[in-house]
């Protein structure tokens, strides 16, 4: 084929494309923007990016009774102090991360043995448990979260940080993915760590894990990010207590609490709560997408 | 011995997560959806069908039902083709391709539930930025004159956009006519990334001779390489896009919940959002259960087709 470069389908590629970029960045633009710029300049839409940051007065400060010097603040430190303080934001992500990371451990604890045993042990019913595997991968979580629900609130585990874990400790997908990732990995590896005596626990954890690092890499990637972002399960089985609160649920509350156009706090939080993942993904972009995707059946 | 029973150990949690945390669930919905069943009633009856006969007679659940048809049928079809239509682009660019596909990926990394929040600032009637863009075309004469067809000697307040610069601009989420709408673009905004990389993924796996050869034979046309060649061999993937998208906007919920509550009219009475409300909200759990197993019809009947299409094409291969 011709290796000539046809410069103006180059130039229409490129600004279709950067169109749709604009399209696409427009909230994140705008997040970041309300969250930097005063109530005035978000109403009137003035102001370009940053705003002109002019000192302005906290009007809860002064109803605190605090003396009016320490009031006047520009509206960054308005908005973001505002978003600490009028949420228990730190308590939200501290939530999140604990959810986050107790899933993940938990999922691997579980599945990474099963997927052991599915591909690397013969036993009686094997192939009736990757059956199960295969079938269970089939039930959405929406269809089950009602049932769930119930069976937590029968055992008062409501409003409990295990109700935000539990229903979540098995991945069928994670045993799945593990086991074609094990499938792949040379049976003389394991006759070797017999021979040398290893029982079959210090097999699964001391020689299958460490192979397993980049299927478990993809796998951690999905599952934090689908926990992280999750808000329909915390928005079913936490009601009320705001110190179990995930930072999707309390970024929630905060919307309803909020009283006329604090626009620029709420964005504050809005920002703060969106930026971890989004900055992780910017370091390790493909990695993130080749997990995503990777993991995408689900 | 070795491991003759140490298997055990390795699959029994699994498997009595599975069994508990899975599968029990689903016949305890099934169950379910044939009571009257509520939290803090120690009793309840058995109803027969009655769960499900309102669900095929009241007109809210027709409104569920169509909300959630229209939702899929909105979302499906544009994430999928901007998906491909982005992928397409960007594996055929010379440079810069990386930097849109981040882009494009963000909103999918990004909680749905904060963006959604950010969007409905966006589209706020009066101080949202969406209306004052719109509104701004209207004071450019020759972008009114294009965007409403008076260009080409229509009237202009016959067209949807003249109309609303002598009007307004709609309410968006706070209009029954343009909720739903609002919510799938949303849904598409947050989607496609997805079907992106899922394309780009396909893309590189059609073999480069194809091409050659389709050029030798005389494909010439970007649109000859594409129909001859490109579209054949994603075959595969199209099945996996689509039916990932249909199920994945069969579940949306988050964004209903936090901007419209199903409202207004019941116009985005989802079906997860309904199996919220009614089960968790208002503890009917009879009915709830009900919406939960039609939903699952729903996601097995997608699934199976699915499959149906992935094995025509194995055994075609």
């Amino acid at each position: 084929m011709m290796a000539r470069t046809n410069w103006l389908g180059e130039f229409l590629k490129h600004s279709v494309l950067l169109a749709g970029a604009i399209v696409v960045l427009l909230p994140f633009y705008l997040m970041l923007s309300y969250s930097l710029k005063s109530p005035a300049e978000i109403e009137s839409n003035t102001g370009g990016f940053v705003g002109s940051q002019e000192i302005m007065t906290d009007r809860r400060c002064i109803k605190a009774g605090k003396p009016p010097e320490e009031c006047d603040m520009r509206p960054i430190v308005y908005n973001y102090t505002a978003a600490f303080s009028e949420a228990p934001l730190v308590r939200y992500m501290l939530n999140g991360v604990f959810v986050t990371v107790s899933i993940f451990v938990i999922q691997v604890l579980v599945a990474l043995p099963c997927a052991y045993a599915l591909s690397k042990l013969k036993f009686w019913g094997r192939d009736v448990v990757f059956g199960l595997v295969i079938f269970c991968l089939l039930i959405p979580v929406h269809a089950i979260a009602l049932p769930l629900y119930i069976m937590l609130a029968k055992v008062g585990l409501t409003n409990t940080y295990a109700a935000l874990i539990i229903p979540w400790t098995i991945s069928v997908f994670g045993i799945f993915l593990m086991r074609q990732f094990f499938m792949t990995v040379p049976d003389d590896l394991i006759d070797a760590a017999r021979m040398d005596g290893m029982s079959e626990f210090a097999i699964v954890w001391r020689v299958m894990l460490p192979t397993a690092i980049p299927a478990l890499l993809a796998f951690g990637i999905f599952s934090v990010v689908a926990h992280w972002n999750d808000y329909y399960w915390p928005r079913v089985v936490i009601t009320g207590n705001r110190d179990l609160m995930t930072p999707p649920l309390g970024l929630r509350m905060f919307k309803s609490d909020l009283d006329g156009n604090e626009y620029g706090p709420m964005m504050a939080a809005t920002t703060v709560i969106v930026l971890p993942l989004v900055i992780i993904f910017l370091l390790a972009q493909r990695r993130f997408i080749e997990g995503i995707t990777m993991t995408g059946m689900k | 011995m070795g491991h003759s029973r140490v298997h055990l150990w390795f699959i029994g949690p699994a498997v009595i997560l599975m069994a508990g945390l899975l599968i029990f669930p689903v016949f305890v919905a099934a169950a379910l959806s044939f009571t009257d069943y509520n939290l803090g009633n120690p009793s309840f009856n058995w109803i027969g069908v009655e769960n499900y006969d309102r669900l095929v007679t009241r007109s809210t659940y027709k409104k569920m039902f169509t909300a959630s048809l229209t939702y899929v049928l909105l979302v499906v079809p544009i994430s999928v083709a901007l998906g491909l239509g982005a992928a397409l682009l960007i594996s055929s660019l010379r440079i810069g391709g990386e930097l849109y596909k981040a882009v494009f990926f963000l909103p999918v990394m990004a909680t749905l539930l904060a963006m959604a929040i950010v969007w409905e600032f966006a589209l706020h009637p009066i101080v949202g930025v969406v209306n004052d863009i719109l509104r701004t075309g209207c004071d450019v004469g020759w972008l009114h004159a294009l965007l409403s067809g008076s260009w080409l000697g229509g009237d202009p307040l016959q067209s949807w956009y003249g109309h609303a610069c002598a009007e307004d601009f709609p309410l968006w989420l706070g209009d029954k006519d343009y909720a739903l709408g609002t919510i799938a673009f949303i849904g598409i905004w947050q989607g496609f990334g997805f079907n992106m990389v899922l394309y780009l993924a396909g893309l590189t796996s059609v073999p480069r001779e194809l091409y050659q050869a389709a050029h030798m034979d005389g494909a010439d046309s970007a649109w000859e390489r594409f129909r001859l060649v490109t579209w054949p061999m994603l075959g595969p993937t199209n099945v996996f896009v689509v039916t990932i998208s249909s199920i994945r906007s069969f579940q949306v919920f988050d964004t209903v919940e936090a901007l419209t509550r199903g409202g207004p009219s019941k116009s985005t009475y989802v079906m997860v959002y309904a199996m919220f409300e009614k089960g968790v909200k208002q503890n009917l759990l009879g009915i709830g259960s009900a919406i939960t197993i039609v939903f699952l019809g729903f996601v097995l009947i997608l699934t199976l087709i699915q499959v149906y299409f992935v094995n025509r094409r194995v055994h075609y291969a």
